[in-house]
């Protein structure tokens, strides 16, 4: 078996803008051939690196976006003979991701409107911070810049009494970008299976902005129907009302995540049981806490304060994956609040072989990193090479290019 | 009008909440004929979810029901009736896409497996979203958005140093798991295209979170590092690439911010110019980044100081005037009213909805040339289509669906 988009063949020019959608191309078996200038892709500048030694062959962070690509330089901003070679590429492929300024690809002609002529069926996506047109087109944005601009930062933050006065929070691990690559790529395979009909390619105009102002939630239904902003609270939803708090710190010094306490009875019945055994919640067997609404603190329910204030020292009493695992078996979503790295030792993400050992310059032997956003049954995700050490691929392409029977 | 380019897709929609919708929102809004399957009896809750409009919900006023569930057609159909699961197999059966977000084993429990569904229809795609996936020791947990955030690593990286995780405050998970879904559905209704062949798409929330921060894992396989350590999260501070400034600092008026990241020398210096070369911008202490980062405190306050006196779009259009990354952190009601950007590019549309009236959506990203998405109808009043559906997929008669009416097949 192999990918969905094996028989794909996908030219690259990104960065940290646009990367992440050439990857989620390439590991579902496209033949990602990635153009960078004779310094290398911006990205290979991006840390951290092995053993904290920058090098354009050496950063973690474009280890991971760039698995299953092939990597070519090309000095499009200097030679016109490479532009023609980056023509020639594009002409012979059914797809072509970039990132460039608006206005650039006309400059070194690699506009839509010049690949059309020599490939009608070329899907040809720009990925751009706000667009290819209006006021903020040329503004330059970062993944900082993105999630303020767009509004998902305007929902996370703190309650005052727990940071007064405190700002917009930045998520961090580039989830600007990875958003604006998950449009990226739904619009590109969107023109694929359009093109599967008609044969015919078309241009995409992705906007990194559009893309996060789609992405959140109830914030901008709250405004549209009842002209109200949400406000930010530590660690939960941001809302129109004050809500309970979600995490409460474990026993290790971890938080848990715990919340829709209360909503079946099944589910409260169980964890009452599960605290009483530890002894906590005697007084849940009263009256009083039988009826789910008066249990719901969403639902202004009388007791749910108290409900909130007894977890919370529960949870304190026990180590935080105890708490997770015992909340789930309650049928509680409740989860540990983990560092992004302690996901390797959950060892149900291992029985579904999620991660993958990669390799490259400065490590000796192999590490792991997470693998397949999707699990495919015929088609599978797929890890064959890491990503490409600068230029590794030059002279290759070019041989393929100058004779197609290769490749 | 072009042609839309997910026209002729027919997808039996058994998801509800959040993540399912959002992906055949995107479904919906490409033309694909997105039948969401409702009952009474379990009504999708974001139907009373806020904000509603009135004063008591109705299933067919929420605000958030009908920015999830545009595009969409809504029929009635109890699946414990025997007629009703014979009809949803039916549906089916020409049909090219079940996808559902229920625990995993629900649907196994109505019998309708990935096996089963390949005889109801052998090129069948069918996705399922689940916490943790169909196989594994953990397939039985559950989550919701947040649980998925904490799970996988999302929630600890935002937050000020010292403070606890400050999270997202709203379901990112959520979107993000129905994009990964709506990616791999795509990516199989172009391998069916090709060969046929139909498959299962097995997605856990919990891993289309993890896959979101590769190289936070790298740096504890290769580095042997772990995020939880002094001084992480950073706030607004940048973590990789390490620069500075890279912040949130106050404008004038209540819970005014802008963020400003300086990535380069160059940047550093437009920066300077733009704030008009304050004898402060020439200290030592910030000729490099490198030990711009060391003076983080000190430095991010005279930016501070200067910012505060500004207003937050005016200060945005002169630094991004002078080639410096900077924006206003937009609240809801500063990207509707405000963001010219937004506006320029028709961003806000109007549909028109029975209980709702004339209600404001956001345009479709990304934008296509010659099949762009397109804004057809509001949210379905629940069981709005049933007749249409049922006459037009499955030809019954009106007596035959008068029939089923009056039998309970249809509630």
């Amino acid at each position: 078996m192999s990918g969905p988009l094996a028989a794909l063949r996908v030219v690259e020019i990104c960065d940290e803008l646009g990367q992440y959608a050439g990857k989620l191309m390439a590991d579902m078996g496209a033949d990602v051939v990635k153009l960078e200038p004779p310094h290398g892709s911006s990205a290979r500048g991006v840390g951290p690196f092995v053993d904290d030694e920058p090098g354009p062959n050496r950063s973690l962070n474009f280890w991971y976006h760039n698995t299953n690509k092939r990597s070519v330089v090309l000095d499009l901003d200097n030679s016109e003979k490479d532009r023609e070679l980056a023509r020639d590429l594009i002409n012979g492929a059914d797809v072509f991701l970039e990132g460039l300024p608006p206005g650039r690809g006309k400059d070194l002609a690699l506009d839509y409107d010049t690949l059309v002529v020599a490939n009608p069926s070329l899907i040809h996506c720009a990925i751009t911070p706000f667009g290819q047109d209006g006021p903020w087109a040329n503004y330059h944005s970062s993944d900082l810049v993105a999630l303020a601009a767009g509004g998902p930062m305007n929902m996370n933050g703190y309650d005052p009494e727990d940071a007064s006065g405190a700002p917009p929070i930045h998520g961090k691990g580039d989830q600007a970008y990875n958003t604006g690559a998950h449009y990226a790529v739904m619009g590109i395979l969107t023109a694929l299976v359009a093109r599967d009909a008609s044969g015919r390619g078309q241009y995409i105009d992705c906007s990194m902005h559009e893309a996060l102002s789609s992405s959140t939630e109830v914030g901008l239904p709250h405004w549209l129907y009842t002209n109200t902003n949400i406000f930010r609270q530590t660690g939960r939803h941001a809302a129109v009302i004050r809500t309970e708090r979600w995490l409460h710190r474990a026993r290790d010094g971890k938080d848990v995540l715990v919340f829709n306490i209360g909503r079946s009875n099944e589910s409260w019945k169980k964890l009452k049981i599960w605290m009483q055994s530890h002894g906590f919640g005697k007084q849940f067997d009263e009256e009083r806490f039988d009826d789910p609404s008066a249990r719901q603190a969403a639902r202004g329910g009388t007791e749910a304060k108290e409900i909130f204030q007894e977890v919370s020292r529960f949870v304190a009493a026990l180590d935080a994956d105890d708490v997770y695992r015992g909340a789930q078996a309650c049928g509680l979503p409740w989860g540990t609040v983990r560092s992004p790295d302690e996901t390797v030792d959950d060892l149900h993400l291992h029985d579904r072989g999620h991660f993958v050992e990669t390799k490259g310059e400065g490590l000796e032997g192999r590490a792991l990193m997470p693998g397949a956003p999707y699990v495919m049954s015929g088609t599978p995700w797929e890890f064959r090479f890491p990503a490409p050490k600068l230029g590794e691929h030059t002279d290759e392409v070019l041989r393929e290019l100058r004779d197609p029977t290769l490749g | 009008m072009a042609t839309l380019p997910l026209q002729g897709v027919r997808v039996i929609d058994l998801t509800w909440i959040i993540a399912g919708p959002t992906a055949t929102r995107f479904l919906g809004d490409f033309g694909a004929d997105v039948i969401k399957i409702e009952h009474e009896q379990a009504v999708d809750p974001i139907r009373l979810g806020r904000p509603i409009v009135g004063d008591h919900p109705t299933l067919n006023n929420s605000g958030f029901f009908n920015y999830i569930n545009r595009n969409k057609r809504s029929v009635l159909l109890n699946v414990r009736h025997p007629f009703g699961m014979d009809l949803l197999k039916r549906l089916i059966a020409v049909s090219d896409v079940v996808i559902e977000n229920f625990s995993a084993g629900t649907l196994a429990s109505w019998d309708l497996d990935y096996p089963k569904l390949c005889e109801i229809r052998e090129d069948i795609i069918y996705c399922s979203i689940s916490g943790f996936g169909h196989t594994g020791r953990d397939s039985e947990n559950t989550t919701w958005g947040p649980t998925a955030q904490a799970l996988g690593g999302l929630t600890l990286t935002s937050g000020l140093p010292g403070k606890p995780p400050a999270g997202w405050g709203y379901s990112f998970m959520d979107h993000t798991a129905g994009y990964s879904a709506t990616i791999a559905i795509l990516m199989a209704l172009h391998h069916r295209n090709r060969t046929g062949e139909g498959q299962h798409i097995d997605l856990s929330q919990v891993e289309a979170a993890t896959v979101l921060n590769g190289p936070a894992v790298l740096d504890r396989t290769v580095n042997g590092r772990t995020w939880r350590r002094e001084g992480l999260p950073p706030g607004n501070r940048a973590w990789e690439p390490a620069v500075a400034p890279h912040n949130t600092y106050p404008c004038l008026g209540d819970d005014r911010w802008i963020a400003i990241a300086v990535m380069t020398q160059a940047e550093w210096e437009a920066l300077g110019r733009a704030m008009a070369e304050p004898p402060w911008v020439s200290d030592e202490r910030f000729a490099s980044n490198a030990s711009r980062l060391v003076h983080q405190d000190i430095l991010d306050k005279h930016i501070a100081d200067w910012t505060s006196s500004r207003h937050d779009y005016e200060t945005m259009e002169l630094l991004q005037a002078a080639g410096v990354r900077a924006a206003v952190c937009q609240k809801p009601s500063d990207r509707v009213e405000k963001d010219p950007q937004l506006k320029a590019r028709d961003w806000w549309q109007r549909l028109s909805h029975t209980e709702l009236g004339n209600t404001v959506h956001d345009s479709i990203a990304p934008r296509l040339s010659e099949n762009p998405g397109a804004l057809r109808k509001a949210s379905p009043l629940i069981g709005e289509h049933t007749r249409e559906v049922f006459a037009e997929a499955l030809g019954l008669t009106e007596a035959e669906i008068d029939e089923f009416m009056e039998a309970g097949v249809f509630m």
